[in-house]
């Protein structure tokens, strides 16, 4: 049952492809085509999973390269991370899809957005399949430029498209330090299989940096502290795919790969504790962002990036469980937040927090839904939220490190904060923008409610009432889990103290005077900073060697046509238009010909 | 006994002949009558060869067929050119034809 | 006897060729032509081709030139001898044809092939000429009729008055 799973990716593949081909043809129907190819994935992803029960492993399609006389072959890694990756990104992308009809419904390039959601739907499910680094490279490329395709998917207005530019080098500033890693790795450790992972010996120091650049990749495309910036800046796509791309698979996919090269990091603890370092301030500083920012999308991209620290965080704290449960859960919370965020814009016509308002009587799915989503984010027991951060928090705790400790824990305080803040501001209070809400159509609705019920029930798996079975699923080897009652506790008690303080600060979210916090408003200043360290500079250099070519390499080419055109005016009189005269130095040519040849016969035969 | 070579003298000349007449013809008419007289001559050359330097092959005479052919080919759809172009221009003046030029 | 006719067929061949590019009229020329091309057909004969000899007369003078004297009778007023027939370039052009044929004059005689006389053995007769093309150069062979066909074609096109 196992040896089927190579066959996932290839199902949105072909529709992607049918989609391109024929998406004139199918219109609306192309929809269909996705969401089924999208299904079928899913009921091949669950089958893989049951069949898992016997036994995973990974299997080699078929040799491909040798470098070196060291292999790397096409070859498919099915063990419980990656059915849980699998599963996550087929429901969710399937949820996503379904709702993507509603909410794309009347775009001109309707088509387009599903053939390349069903591209990136294949990337990301080949990158999650694959038994090697050089693989997922090339996965890892390929989910990269379907977010890019997909941020700028809107690209008349420039913001799109200049977030779609930004999307897409700042991931590749990570990505190149994955390319190098994978290149050391090769190089010194021989193998860049996963499963080789844990045996591969050579000098510490060589180790290390490999996995740091891998790391690298990882933070690239999981918006971590410093290349964090590109993510809000992706809100400019559209709504579902930002739930998808930026909230749920893409952006995991940098846990998952410190997930998969767990063991290379845990032989080497300078690596790790970088992890959790990275982790805990991409978690802070984006939760104390998100506390500020107004736009609903941009709230939930900053709390994006601070669960995505957070799970880096757990990795590094030593707590593989905690990290792989959160971003399962995460998946599905924050999916069901993007998409509740897009039904209220699709219904208010606005991004702005301050401009909604008194929505909750006006959309109720949505906004229970939505609700339910805040409450997982946040943590509060016994939603799936509580449960994976919990296991987060406790591996932290275990790790030692106080420091890192109080980085999880402001940042768990902070979410339940911002989330609140953000639903009070949203759904409740007066309507304070001219609009006539109304709830989405049933297309985008359902998708919501399911995700709230995973949302809601998720978290259950990891809890002892179900004997931890996702501990036992995701890391048989750790032997027994127990709940940490008092961790559990604490984490509650945190979770509603920052809901208590959103509720106590309600009056003065709106009379909230801009520039009290600067610092903070302005997002640390990362962008200025980064724009006047490489983008200004850059522009520079730009400029410099543009002006460079127009004035003098393009003076030489100038140059050398107009002497062409000189040449060619001198010399056109040349051309009488009279047959005669053309036969004539035609035959004069002959006789200098047959001269030539005669004299070099006349040579040869000398010689 | 007539040596090869006053059959290839014989050609040369014929060939000379109609390079000049191509040459300096003014009328499109005898413009293709010089065309024809150079084909002669290399048919000439063909067939002599043939018949001195390799008498067991044939390929002499059927290459020159060929170019019977052909040139019957090339002087049908001249002409035909000619007529046309004189029914436009009321001439077969090569020099009134330079429309080709610049 | 027979070399003397030879040399009489040749002399007259090379007159009748120069007479078709210099005479005044063109319609003299063109029987010129015919001549010339007869005196081909008779040079074909003593190098052992009566076939294409024969087919020399059948082609040229009973087809292309009935198609010049068409050409020449439809092209009126153009035969007149009052009319410069010469491109300005008569002497250039004359000095190269005169120079090229210098050149293979003496070329020719600079090379021993040129003395070799009639080889003892028999040339090739007709049933070798007509297995040659219908084997070997059976392709080429067919293309011929292909272009045939297709001049005939395009000369109709060509030459139909467009309403």
């Amino acid at each position: 049952m196992v040896n089927i799973a190579h066959f996932i990716p290839v199902f949105p593949f072909v529709a992607f492809w049918l989609n391109i081909i024929f998406g004139c043809r199918l219109g609306v129907a192309c929809a269909y085509v996705s969401v089924g190819a999208s299904a079928i994935s899913a009921v091949l992803a669950v089958l893989v999973f049951m069949g898992l029960q016997a036994g995973g492993g990974s299997y080699v399609l078929t040799p491909w390269l040798s470098v070196n006389g060291h292999p790397i072959s096409l070859g498919i890694i099915v063990d419980s991370l990656t059915v849980m990756m699998l599963l996550v990104v087929t429901i969710v992308g399937t949820l996503i899809q379904i709702y993507s009809i509603g909410y794309m419904g009347g775009d001109p390039r309707f088509t387009r957005y599903f053939a390349y959601i069903s591209l990136f739907m294949s990337s990301m499910l080949g990158l999650v399949l694959v038994d090697n680094l050089f693989l997922l490279y090339i996965f890892w490329e390929g989910v990269g430029l379907c977010s890019c395709l997909l941020v700028a998917f809107w690209y008349e207005k420039p913001a799109a498209a200049a977030a779609g530019i930004k999307a897409f080098i700042t991931t590749r500033v990570g990505d190149t330090g994955l390319l190098l890693g994978i290149l050391l790795l090769m190089s010194v450790g021989h193998s860049l299989r996963f499963a080789d992972m844990s045996v591969i010996s050579a000098p510490e120091p060589l180790m290390v940096l490999a996995a740091l650049l891998i790391f690298m990749g990882a933070v690239g495309k999981s918006a971590q502290f410093p290349l964090h910036v590109w993510l809000p800046d992706a809100m400019e796509g559209p709504t579902a795919v930002s739930a998808l791309i930026h909230a749920a698979t893409m952006v995991a996919a940098g846990v998952y790969l410190v997930a998969r090269c767990y063991p290379l990091f845990t032989a080497h603890p300078l690596a790790l504790q970088t992890v959790a370092v990275i982790g805990a301030i991409s978690a802070v500083m984006a939760a104390s962002i998100a506390c500020f920012a107004n736009d609903i999308k941009k709230v939930l991209a900053y709390s994006t990036i601070s669960q995505l620290g957070l799970m880096m965080l757990g990795l590094g704290a030593g707590g593989y469980t905690g990290g792989t449960f959160h971003l399962m859960t995460h998946a599905f919370f924050k999916a069901l937040l993007f998409l509740g965020a897009g039904s209220v814009i699709h219904a208010v016509h606005t991004q702005d927090i301050r401009a909604m308002g008194g929505l909750f009587n006006k959309m109720k799915v949505t906004s229970v839904t939505f609700i339910i989503g805040a409450l997982a984010l946040a943590g509060v027991a016994p939603l799936s939220g509580f449960w994976s951060k919990d296991e987060i928090l406790t591996a932290v705790w275990q790790h030692g490190n106080l420091g890192l400790f109080i980085a999880a824990v402001t940042t768990s305080f902070l979410t339940a904060f911002y989330m609140t803040r953000l639903i009070l501001l949203a759904f409740f209070g007066e309507s304070r923008g001219a609009h006539k809400a109304h709830e989405s159509p049933a297309v985008m609705t359902m998708p919501l409610v399911i995700l709230a019920f995973f949302a809601l029930f998720l978290g259950f798996a990891g809890s002892p009432w179900a004997h931890h079975a996702f501990q036992r699923f995701i890391a048989p080897e750790e032997g027994e889990v127990a709940l940490d009652l008092g961790m559990a506790v604490a984490s509650t008690v945190i979770a509603c103290a920052g809901i208590l303080t959103a509720f106590l600060l309600r009056g003065k979210f709106l009379g909230y005077k801009e520039g009290t916090c600067a610092l903070i408003e302005n997002k640390y200043y990362f962008d200025e900073i980064y724009d006047a360290l490489f983008v200004k500079p850059f522009h520079r250099l730009a400029a410099a060697v543009a002006r460079f070519d127009q004035v003098r390499v393009d003076g030489v080419v100038n140059g050398v046509s107009r002497c062409v055109q000189e040449l060619a005016q001198a010399s056109r009189s040349l051309q009488t238009g009279l047959v005669e005269n053309y036969l004539l130095a035609q035959a004069g040519g002959v006789f200098v010909l047959i001269v030539v040849v005669t004299l070099v016969g006349k040579l040869c035969h000398i010689f | 006994m007539i040596p090869l070579g006053h059959f290839v003298i014989l050609s040369a000349v014929l060939f000379c002949i109609g390079l000049f007449g191509v040459l300096t013809q003014r009328n499109a008419i005898r413009f293709l009558i010089s065309v024809e007289i150079i084909l002669n001559a290399a048919n000439i050359n063909l067939v002599a060869c043939n018949r001195y330097l390799a008498p067991a092959n044939a390929e002499g005479q059927v290459v020159s067929l060929f170019v019977i052919g052909v040139a019957a080919a090339a002087s049908v759809v001249g002409l035909i050119l000619i007529i046309s172009v004189y029914r436009q221009r009321k001439s077969v003046f090569l020099d009134d034809f330079n429309l080709l030029k610049w | 006897m027979t070399e003397l006719v030879f040399y009489i067929i040749a002399v007259s061949l090379c007159a009748f060729a120069f007479l078709s590019v210099t005479v005044g009229d063109v319609f003299h020329s063109a029987v010129c032509l015919t001549f010339t091309l007869l005196s081909v057909a008779g040079v074909y004969f003593f190098l052992g081709a009566p076939f294409i000899g024969v087919i020399q007369i059948l082609v040229y003078v009973g087809g292309i030139m009935t198609l010049f004297i068409f050409a020449i009778k439809l092209t009126a007023k153009i035969g007149d001898a009052s009319i410069r027939q010469f491109t300005r370039q008569l002497w250039p052009g004359a000095a190269l044809a005169g120079a090229i044929l210098a050149l293979l004059l003496a070329v020719i005689r600079a090379n021993a092939w040129s003395l070799r006389l009639l080889p003892p053995v028999q040339g090739p007769d007709l049933k070798q000429l007509g297995v040659e093309l219908l084997t070997r150069y059976l392709l080429p062979f067919e293309f011929i009729s292909l272009l045939l066909l297709a001049a005939l074609v395009g000369a109709i096109v060509i030459g139909k008055v467009k309403k």
